[in-house]
């Protein structure tokens, strides 16, 4: 079903030999227009919610939008058999352009039965996905509520009970798992989303809530009959949601949500089967930002701002941040240089002096997955004391967590560079570029490295020493001076156990052509890597 | 006017208090350093105001999310 004509005018001027069935094509195409009917669409935006069809509307280019199987649904008869009424599925979907590029839109209609399964056919949201993966095109799947999934009241309307996953009842998640691996897939929660409304949200690359939407598992009546009464917001709002890495970003507003969504997709292939394209460049490849040169605080107990620093780097204002609330001691987003698409990865000091948490860790290997799925480049601008240290970092299991971040690393195979901005220590200094492959390095001249920090690192390699001193504590700074001479940067550039120390001015000029440089290698190849959530 | 409560964003300890209840402060100006991995870490004040109250007190082992200090606005 197109966008237009609307029903109400006749598609061709002069009666048509089968103009009854026009008639009644029409007729029931505007049924599936109002949805829940009027009453439940004035409770949407009494809600302050936009409907399925205003959502898909402002999402698309305008007019774009071309939908499949709007009329399914269910109808009621007269005893003549005529139409009385057609309650169309919750399932909206279709295709459409995004800024001028092809994709699947997929929309819960939350007017009809709260998008739950009694209301679902189920095999609607699974071609969205299907065509996603076969004609390679994005799909954006706006979601709300259950998300077609399980309803106590289905076990009424059927009479029996259903298995999850049961017979023919995987198809769903055998594609969902499949798009990771295949197109980019983004979601967008806006109202409150659960239980297989939430799997499809947190099953994409890139998701997005309004901050006035909840997403759970199971929302405040279920988990209030287990324990303690909780309320929507603490259950499941953008705050609890975005801190644990569950969704990407929160927003006001869902035209915020729609734009960040053409935004994530404009740095994307339309498929794993592409490359992105690259966009002409109006900010100077060469430009030579004076600022860098103060960025760094000459203390090295302070602590800077690297945001400011990312953009003075890419592209001017193309850098678009993901997971800003997770795992925070690393800055990820996608950015240009020279008009190619990059996935920039930034340490922040500002949280735990940059060091990796075993949530920083998760955050790395969901973004480079994500730069190696699409054939996207990766620039590392580092400033890492280690991995977290402590009982708490312990209990989270950093460690583990930590080798499967340098694990994605190593089996990423996309172009690679590093700047060293600050601090490189320890088996997380590692984790800075793939150990298998020649990446670019440079290093910023208020860089310093070692195996582990002098401090605390002195005490333990010579405990011997300090314990035969008179004065230990003079001892300690007599050996903390006699090391400090011999870790220059510059003694270790001598030896060639690093490449290169730069100005950080020419920063952007080298990270331009390493974009540059990067353009033979990206294939557009479908990885070995499949693609987890 | 408004009082807002100012956070931690990391588990950490007080290392030193820059301002005290009275103080009027900017918005991104260090209310509290902080200290984790050896570095010293500030609490930014995320607006324009004057300090109420100051929660913690230097040497405090404090968790990710601990109120530190309020800011009548």
């Amino acid at each position: 079903m197109s966008a237009s004509p609307p029903p109400e005018t006749p598609a061709t001027p002069k009666p048509g030999l089968w103009q009854p069935e026009l008639d009644e094509l029409r007729l029931r195409e505007a049924h599936a227009r109002r949805m829940g009917g009027e009453a439940k669409v004035r409770r949407q935006h009494d809600a302050g919610r936009l409907t399925v069809r205003e959502r898909i509307g402002k999402l698309a280019d305008p007019g774009s939008f071309h939908e499949v199987g709007a009329i399914a649904g269910k109808a009621e008869y007269d005893a003549q058999g005529r139409l009385l009424e057609l309650t169309p599925s919750n399932c909206v979907w279709g295709r459409a352009t995004l800024d001028g590029r092809r994709v699947v839109l997929v929309g819960d209609d939350f007017t009809v039965r709260g998008g739950s399964a009694d209301a679902t056919i189920r095999e609607k949201p699974l071609m969205a996905e299907r065509m996603a993966h076969e004609f390679r095109m994005p799909i954006v799947r706006v979601i709300e509520g259950s998300g077609g999934g399980g309803s106590v009241k289905t076990i009424e309307t059927t009479g029996r009970a259903n298995l999850p996953g049961g017979v023919g009842g995987t198809g769903l998640f055998h594609y969902t798992t499949l798009n990771l691996s295949a197109v980019p897939v983004v979601g967008l929660g806006l109202g409150s989303v659960a239980g297989l409304g939430a799997a499809r949200l947190a099953s994409t690359h890139y998701s997005v809530m309004t901050k006035s939407s909840a997403m759970f598992v199971a929302g405040p009546p279920v988990v209030s009959r287990l324990g303690a009464p909780v309320t929507k917001e603490e259950l499941g709002g953008w705050e609890t949601q975005c801190k644990a890495g569950a969704v990407d970003h929160a927003v006001d507003t869902e035209e915020e949500a729609f734009e960040c969504a053409r935004r994530f997709l404009s740095y994307l292939p339309s498929s794993v089967h592409e490359v992105s394209p690259v966009l002409p460049c109006e900010d100077d490849p060469g430009r030579r930002d004076e600022a860098l040169m103060n960025a760094i605080p000459r203390e090295r107990r302070r602590v800077y701002q690297m945001r400011p620093i990312i953009e003075r780097v890419v592209d001017k204002g193309s850098f678009f941040e993901m997971g800003k609330m997770f795992g925070r001691s690393l800055i990820t987003g996608l950015a240009r240089l020279d008009g190619r698409a990059v996935a920039v990865m930034a340490s922040d000091p500002f949280f735990y002096g940059g060091s990796w948490t075993a949530d920083t860790c998760q955050k790395v290997v969901r973004f480079i997955d994500l730069a190696e799925t699409f054939h996207l480049p990766v620039v590392y601008l580092m400033d890492c004391p280690g991995f977290m240290v402590g009982l708490e970092a312990e209990r989270s299991a950093t460690i583990r967590h930590g080798v499967r971040a340098m694990a994605a690393m190593n089996q990423a195979t996309i172009p690679w560079c590093t700047i060293v901005i600050r601090n490189a220590f320890g088996v997380a200094g590692a984790a800075h570029q793939p150990a298998g492959r020649l990446s670019l390095r440079y290093a910023w001249l208020s860089a310093r490295w070692g195996s582990l920090p002098l401090e605390g690192g002195i005490e333990a390699a010579y405990r011997a020493e300090l314990d035969a001193a008179e004065d230990p504590a003079a001892k300690l700074a007599e050996i903390e001076d006699r090391l400090n001479l011999l870790r220059s940067p510059f003694r270790t550039a001598e030896t060639f156990w690093v490449e290169e120390i730069i100005d950080p001015r020419e920063t952007r000029p080298l990270l331009c052509d390493f974009a540059r440089m990067a353009d033979p290698l990206r294939q557009p190849t479908p990885s070995r890597l499949q693609m987890r959530p | 006017m408004a009082e807002i409560t100012v956070v931690a964003e990391l588990t950490s300890a007080v290392w030193k208090i820059e301002a005290g209840p009275g103080a009027r402060v900017s918005e991104g100006d260090a209310i509290i350093i902080l200290e984790s991995m050896k570095m010293e870490i500030p609490v930014l004040s995320p607006a324009d105001g004057t300090i109420t109250a100051i929660l913690v007190a230097e040497g405090d082992q404090i968790a990710e999310g601990q109120a530190v200090a309020r800011i009548e606005t």
